[in-house]
């Protein structure tokens, strides 16, 4: 036997002899490890401004809220997701707009202190491929005067070893509505019964475009139709308050980028997120969020953001009317409103091997200022929040 | 392993990376309460301390540690030899002293993989002998923890193990890793950069350990055959399909001094070899950056 040749079998001999230790050969590790979250979140809204209400009481909406989620394998290819959302609300909301004395809007509080409970449930199967994972989920979503149930699929693939990865998604959701003394003796306007529905087609697609940044653009189609305005709304008409009316359709398209880049390794991390929404009510917004997140030593991870937020408003929006629109549509909610808003959230997450502790909080302010375009007047219901979190979460072996 | 282990990566999420994180820790922690000589209760100290009065039955894994050992005893000529062990009690680096041949002569009676009993079960050692797997563990532990993370799903990114690497996947962007060899005379300090995009790679070296005698040196290396230190390579970086074959590989060219960089090449493995004198040998295989 020459050198070679036996140098050659030798090469075979501790090769065949590595393939066969067990470290080597690792069955496939259930798609994820399970785990539980649970979330505690106080959100708060500020009060109205004592020149932009007619209420003595200027106490708007507070949340309280706990999140549970759950998520485990079953075998090898599949995992579930349950999550769970119990919510309880109390406050007042934005009623409707008054002229003042100046013509300037007034805002008045719906004045009865709301007390509800939410209750969301979502399920979740997901089966894991090679390169390929695909979806379905079921949702209900429970309160007294609302019901609604969801349903989805998602399907992830990201080829082989390629850069590139695609997610393409479809939810639809069947809302029902029965407000809280609807055609009653006290509201005989306000409607007892209605639904509505909508679908949502969404997709994306990354691509890594070097060892430290990654771009994933994507956009979605989102199709309301059936009683879309708010049936505790009210909108002064010809100095006299009567049903929010909007159109029973409502078309949204989205684009949005989001952008990551790693600085030193693990240690730090940009992400820049746009995002632009056009509707057929004329509403154009845009989004533009950036958030830092910071490692500091191996436990504890540090997460400030900010996020500024641009809308026109829908083309039946008006603080007040002063004539009856010809085609009958009418709403003076904030949400439809010109306004631009700003917030800043921290997040601090501390890890002890399984456990991890996350706080955050984030305050929110709109202000018609803030808009992009120019806003000659401004809804004196916009908002301004505070939100803040407690989180815990555990992976189990 | 009594060395810094360092995973370097690009996960998909933060999610991957500290399950990656656990599951590498577990990782060390499960190979080292089994495989260290530091510990009383570890499957290799029970062997130890057993298998001299009669023969122990071994774990699959365990066994296949052994057969791979077994492996590379038969193809280096008897070099690398994991019963080669009790010839340190004759050498103290700290000492700058010399052992005297009377010292060596019992210990070197001891050595010898042919007289122990494995039978692919079950294993019996010869009164006196002891198994060290300290030349081997380190590697395979790398190996491991890639293969762990690769099944969580990690898929580029490096893992080293006090200077035993082994590749989850290159970067994103198809790269290969570029890994320096340390400089095995000046301390802190890289002598080459070897791309690395898949298996493992590791270096023996003369420089961990060992004292100065009269000038000379003398390393923890030592040749089963006569109880003393390697003297023709200072170090030897091999890259292979395993951190583990790249390991044994390096250390057995170590023993075999400079025939060993002809065996190597018959290896048909890749390479980067530094002598006593300071002078470089690369295998035409890879391409090295040299560092000056």
């Amino acid at each position: 036997m020459t050198e070679r040749e036996k140098a050659r079998r030798a090469l075979l001999a501790l090769s065949s002899a590595a393939l066969a230790l067990p470290g080597y050969s690792r069955a496939s590790p259930p798609p994820r490890e399970p785990g539980a979250d649970y979330r505690y979140f106080a959100y708060r809204e500020a009060d109205v401004p004592a020149e932009k209400t007619s209420n003595p009481q200027r106490r708007r909406y507070d949340i309280n809220g706990h999140a549970v989620r759950i998520f485990a394998p079953l075998g090898s290819r599949w995992s579930i997701d349950g999550e769970l959302l119990v919510e309880t609300m109390s406050g007042a909301s934005p009623w409707f707009i008054t002229p003042g004395a100046n013509g300037q809007p007034v805002q008045v509080l719906s004045g009865a202190t709301i007390s509800e409970e939410r209750t969301d449930l979502l399920l979740k199967l997901t089966h894991h491929g090679r390169a390929l994972d695909v979806g379905g989920s079921v949702g209900v979503s429970e309160e007294n005067d609302y019901q609604a149930i969801n349903l989805g699929i998602e399907a992830a693939w990201e080829p082989g070893e390629a850069q590139w990865a695609y997610r393409l998604g479809l939810g639809l959701s069947f809302d029902e509505l029965e407000p809280t003394e609807g055609a009653s003796a006290r509201f005989p306007e306000r409607i007892a019964q209605a639904q509505k529905e909508s679908a949502t087609l969404s997709g994306s697609v990354s691509r890594v475009l070097d060892r430290r940044a990654m771009l994933q653009i994507g956009g979605s189609l989102t199709r309301h139709s059936g009683h879309l305005a708010d049936p505790y709304k009210l909108v002064f008409v010809e100095n006299q308050a009567v049903n929010d009316a909007r159109p029973r359709q409502r078309s949204i398209g989205v684009l949005m980028a989001r952008y990551r880049r790693h600085f030193a390794p693990r240690t730090a991390s940009l992400h820049l997120d746009y995002r632009l929404t056009v509707d057929d009510w004329d509403i154009e917004s845009h989004t533009l969020e950036f958030a830092w997140h910071q490692a500091l030593g191996p436990d504890w991870q540090l997460v400030p953001g900010l996020r500024y937020y641009s809308q026109s408003q829908a083309e039946f929006y008006a603080p007040y009317f002063e004539s009856a629109p010809s085609n009958g549509l009418a709403s003076s909610d904030y949400r439809l409103s010109p306004y631009g808003a700003l917030s800043a959230r921290l997040d601090a997450r501390r890890s002890w091997g399984r456990v991890q502790l996350s706080f955050g909080w984030e305050h929110y302010r709109a202000d018609g200022s803030f808009a992009l375009g120019q806003v000659t007047t401004e809804n004196p219901g916009l908002l301004e929040f505070d939100l803040l979190s407690v989180g815990f979460s555990y992976r189990f072996d | 392993m009594g060395s810094v282990c360092q995973l370097q990566g690009w996960p998909a999420n933060n999610e991957i990376w500290r399950q990656a994180m656990l599951a590498a820790h577990a990782e060390v922690a499960r190979l080292e309460s089994k495989y260290s000589r530091y510990r009383s209760d570890s499957v290799l100290s029970r062997i130890n301390a057993e298998a001299v009065r009669g023969a122990v039955a071994v774990d699959a894994e365990t066994a296949g540690l052994l057969n791979y050992a077994a492996q590379a005893f038969a193809h280096s000529d008897g070099l690398f030899d994991i019963s080669s062990g009790v010839l340190r009690r004759a050498w103290d680096f700290s000492s700058r002293r010399l052992p005297v041949e009377a010292s060596l002569a019992p210990l070197l009676a001891q050595v010898g993989w042919q007289r122990v009993h494995w039978n692919g079960r079950a294993i019996k050692l010869k009164p006196g002998m002891e198994l060290d797997l300290g030349g081997l563990v380190k590697e395979y532990a790398a190996d491991c923890i890639a293969a762990v993370l690769r099944a969580i799903g990690l898929r580029h990114g490096l893992i080293n193990l006090g200077g035993d690497i082994a590749v989850i996947g290159p970067h994103p962007d198809g790269q290969a890793w570029q890994v320096g060899v340390v400089h095995p005379r000046r301390a802190g300090a890289l002598i080459a950069q070897l791309p690395l995009s898949q298996g493992g790679l590791a270096t023996s070296g003369d420089y961990e350990r060992f004292m100065m005698v009269a000038g000379r040196r003398y390393c923890h290396l030592l040749n089963p055959h006569t109880g003393w230190p390697v003297d023709e390579l200072a170090a030897v970086t091999v890259v292979a399909e395993k951190s583990l074959i790249a390991g044994t590989s390096a250390s057995i060219a170590m023993l075999k001094g400079r025939a060993g960089l002809d065996w190597l090449s018959g290896l048909g493995l890749a390479y980067f070899a530094v002598d006593r004198e300071l002078r470089s040998y690369c295998s035409d295989l890879v391409p090295t950056d040299p560092v000056t």
